[in-house]
């Protein structure tokens, strides 16, 4: 198999590509689907210290799954709130949702 | 199929307190249907009678007087049930009971009145006990949503108001970004230990110092990223920008809860997390554990950028959201002294007598100003304030023994939490943030005097409302406020049993 | 290594994995950058069948793109403006570029052979493990029984039920309109979620 330490490359630059969006996007949709990202690169990370570490033991796999599920409740309540500022403002740029500043 | 235990092998009666809030919850979602829209307050009533009983439940596991299970494991090392659980049980149903108190009536008078509301609060509240409990990063990861989500919706729960819904979606973002950090980090951690059991990443680290073994920067990275996560959670600067903008748009009563509950919940992950499971993670054995100077650093910085940017702060609600990042930054020192073996025991114990004090203060002064505030959301300015004192000279009276407390004056709770964390921090040679922690509570007089100064000397046509839930929710917090700071060992003897670190 | 069949499909599964992620935070077009979600989260599915997790990665495609990103999409063209937006970034773009690379930097170096190569002993974890044990073959079976098993997860696994069971209850009562009777409302908002919640 590739050594470990590429997965863990893989993870690595996924994840830091979703916090660079995360950081310059000013639409919520986009900033949503960075944080995504992010929590697939805790998954590659998680399941690849599984396979080359404990492979015995399925903790990291687990703990993907609940990864998982935190995720799906994020990205349902993210969403109901953007379509319910939406709804209301007609926009969803973090930015312009903003009469209180940073 | 595997074997079925039986409840007393999983020891369930230890998780009790938390084992039937979830439960009780569940029920009250269930009679919460049932119950006509116009008669909403029925389920807040349900809400607070659930709350009492389980209060004094864990005042009862606090106290010693029963025990609930046997051991402080259950679930097979899932859930640890030792006296920081008991603690953070009661900080987590004080502030619920208070909270449910606080809201009752503002939700009536702004027609918002719904069930929910108290479903939701009691998961935020099941998601803080976890987190005081846990012992698996498993279970502080689940617990931390379940504290964190539902009090993204009771940001937003003022619909149709744009700043309600504002604030939610910023806490939301921020909180959700967060989120990635802790659970990347815990990765990171996983991968350096091969485990995610609090305990047996303690003699994973101890192996990993002990033989100078490779890996120990993984697992720096990896309780930094997860120190990001949960500096995010409990407003540390430089992770801290989302707190003034929430706690202004956020629904007073909201405020009043989440302000604690997340710093409750926060730092109990943090102290499972740092005191507990990386303890002994020193870059040399028998060294203070390396998280300790990272932490302090955050704590001064907290300390001083919380304190200095709520003097300028015109609005109540934004000022004592400054207030709280102040807070987070002496609760910090508390943390970072845990890392120093000697004192690890009076740290954590210093942390839980913090987080108790603070609870009531704080929860009370929200209150007060849900009594001022108007339907519409405004009068949440300093100028409300004024002349708070002729009119209402009760309620001013304890919105200044609030002041007083968040101040450190003596006889107040404020002080006896100020005074076991600046213990602990001088005991672990943390004299820099010690010395900052005093400066700053100094500075800190000038603008908690000033909101005394505005409501004793000078004048202006008040208009308040304490219906009676309200009226009872501050003068609980005040008389706690009061007793703990005139009895503090009434505080001491309830945290002297706490200690996080692992033996042997 | 030696190129083996298997180290190439595992580049172009990274390839597509990073490719797609770095279009889905640069693009302009905020559909286009759903669809390229899509295809990052695909290439995340195909890394966990070659790491021999092939539950996840059918949950992954279930879950993520099945569900999640189809949520997305459906919230994007429910808020039909954005798309038209120009200024997609902020203009401190260069701050978060900057932290992001001393992230990666920093995470390469504590976790490849990168500083053992440069001479800098001790830096990096052992991660150069090409053999790794086989996975048992009741793996699947493990992972299912492990979260209901009493003894193991199962404790976290009733706290995220309640997390979904918040969830949903925060998106039926964030989106039911005000001015609407909520008794009329609730019922079947509360029913159509867990579809599309997964």
């Amino acid at each position: 198999m590739v050594p470990l330490w590429m997965y863990l490359v893989v993870a690595a630059g996924l994840f830091c590509i979703g916090l660079f969006g995360v950081l310059t996007r000013r639409n919520a949709i986009a900033i949503l689907m960075s944080i995504e990202l992010m929590l697939n690169a805790v998954n590659i990370n998680l399941v690849a210290f599984w396979r080359y570490q404990t492979p015995d033991k399925i903790g990291g796999q687990v703990f993907a799954a609940f990864v998982f599920v935190v995720a799906a409740a994020e990205a349902v309540v993210g969403l109901a709130l953007i379509l319910a500022i939406y709804r209301r403002r007609r926009t969803v740029i973090a930015e312009d949702v903003d009469m209180l500043k940073w | 199929m595997f074997e079925v235990p039986g409840l007393g092998d999983l020891n369930v009666a230890a998780t009790l307190p938390v084992t039937s809030l979830v439960l009780g919850t569940c029920i009250l979602l269930i009679v919460d249907l049932f119950v006509p829209t116009d008669r909403k307050h029925i389920t807040a009533w349900l809400a607070a009678l659930g709350i009492g009983v389980l209060l004094v439940l864990a005042l009862l596991a606090l106290g010693e007087i029963t025990e609930f299970g046997d051991g402080e494991e259950a679930f097979s090392g899932m859930f640890v049930a030792d006296a920081f659980t008991d603690m953070i049980n009661v900080i987590a149903l004080i502030t619920a009971l208070l909270g449910v108190m606080v809201a009752y009536n503002y939700l009536e008078r702004t027609g918002i009145q719904r069930g929910e509301y108290y479903v939701l609060l009691l998961f935020a509240t099941a998601g803080v006990m976890f987190m005081g409990a846990a012992g698996d990063l498993v279970v502080v990861f689940v617990a931390l949503e379940l504290l964190s989500i539902p009090l993204y919706i009771l940001s937003g729960f003022r619909r149709p108001q744009e700043a309600s819904e504002e604030s939610a979606l910023k806490y939301f973002l921020l909180g959700a970004f967060a989120s990635g950090f802790l659970v990347y980090g815990i990765a990171l951690i996983y991968g350096a230990t091969g485990t995610t059991n609090l305990h047996d990443i303690w003699q994973a680290a101890g192996d990993i110092v002990a033989g100078h073994k490779s890996g120990r920067f993984l697992l720096l990275g990896g309780a930094g990223l997860a120190l990001v996560g949960l500096g995010f959670k409990v407003a540390a600067v430089p992770f801290h920008m989302w707190t003034p903008d929430v706690y202004q748009g956020a629904p007073t009563p909201v405020v009043a809860y989440m302000s604690v509950a997340a710093k409750a919940g926060g730092f109990a992950a943090m102290a499972r997390v740092l005191a507990s499971g990386l303890s002994n993670f020193a870059l040399d054995p028998g060294e203070a554990a390396v998280w300790q100077d990272t932490v302090w650093l955050l704590a001064i910085l907290t300390m001083l950028l919380g304190n200095v940017v709520a003097i300028v702060q015109t609005d109540l609600k934004r000022l004592l959201a400054y207030s709280s990042i102040a807070h987070a930054g002496y609760i910090l020192i508390a943390v970072a002294a845990a890392g120093t073996a000697a004192v690890a025991d009076e740290a954590v114990q210093s942390v839980a007598i913090y987080l108790m004090a603070y609870a009531l203060t704080n929860v009370g002064a929200f209150a007060v100003i849900v009594a001022v505030e108007r339907d519409d959301a405004t009068n949440t300015g300093l100028d409300s304030m004024r002349g708070l004192a002729n009119a209402r000279p009760w309620l001013a009276a304890a919105m200044a023994l609030f002041m007083f407390s968040l101040t450190g004056i003596p006889l107040t709770a404020g002080f006896v939490g100020k005074w076991f964390v600046f213990k602990a921090a001088l005991a672990a040679d943390l004299i820099p943030a010690a010395v900052v922690g005093v400066v700053t509570s100094l500075v800190s007089a000038f603008y908690y005097l000033r909101i005394v100064w505005l409501m004793y000397f000078e004048e202006s046509e008040v208009e308040v409302s304490t219906p009676w839930p309200l009226a009872w929710a501050i003068g609980v917090a005040s008389v706690g406020t009061l007793l703990l700071g005139m009895l503090p060992y009434i505080l001491t003897d309830m945290v002297r049993e706490i200690t996080l670190a692992f033996g042997g | 290594m030696e190129i083996t069949v298997e180290a190439i499909v595992f580049l172009v599964f990274s390839a597509i994995t990073l490719g797609g992620a770095l279009q889905v935070v640069l693009t302009r077009n905020l559909f286009h950058a759903a669809l390229y979600l899509m295809l990052s989260l695909f290439g995340v599915a195909g890394l966990f069948v070659l790491l021999t997790a092939p539950f996840l990665a059918g949950a992954q495609v279930v879950i993520y793109i099945g569900a999640i990103t189809i949520l997305i999409i459906f919230a994007i063209m429910l808020t039909p403006q954005v798309t038209r937006v120009l200024k997609v970034h902020h203009t401190q773009w260069p701050v978060a570029l900057a932290l992001a690379a001393l992230l990666f930097v920093g995470l390469v170096w504590t976790q490849t052979p990168l500083a053992d190569e440069l001479g800098a002993d001790g830096w990096s974890a052992d991660f150069t493990v090409e053999d790794p044990a086989d996975v048992p073959a009741d793996s699947l079976t493990d992972l299912g029984k492990s979260l209901v098993d009493p003894e193991r997860y199962m404790l976290p696994f009733e706290a995220a039920s309640l997390l979904l069971m918040a969830a949903l209850i925060g998106a039926v009562l964030l989106v039911n309109r005000p001015d609407d009777n909520p008794d009329a409302e609730a019922a079947p908002a509360a029913g159509a979620r867990p579809d599309q919640s997964g």
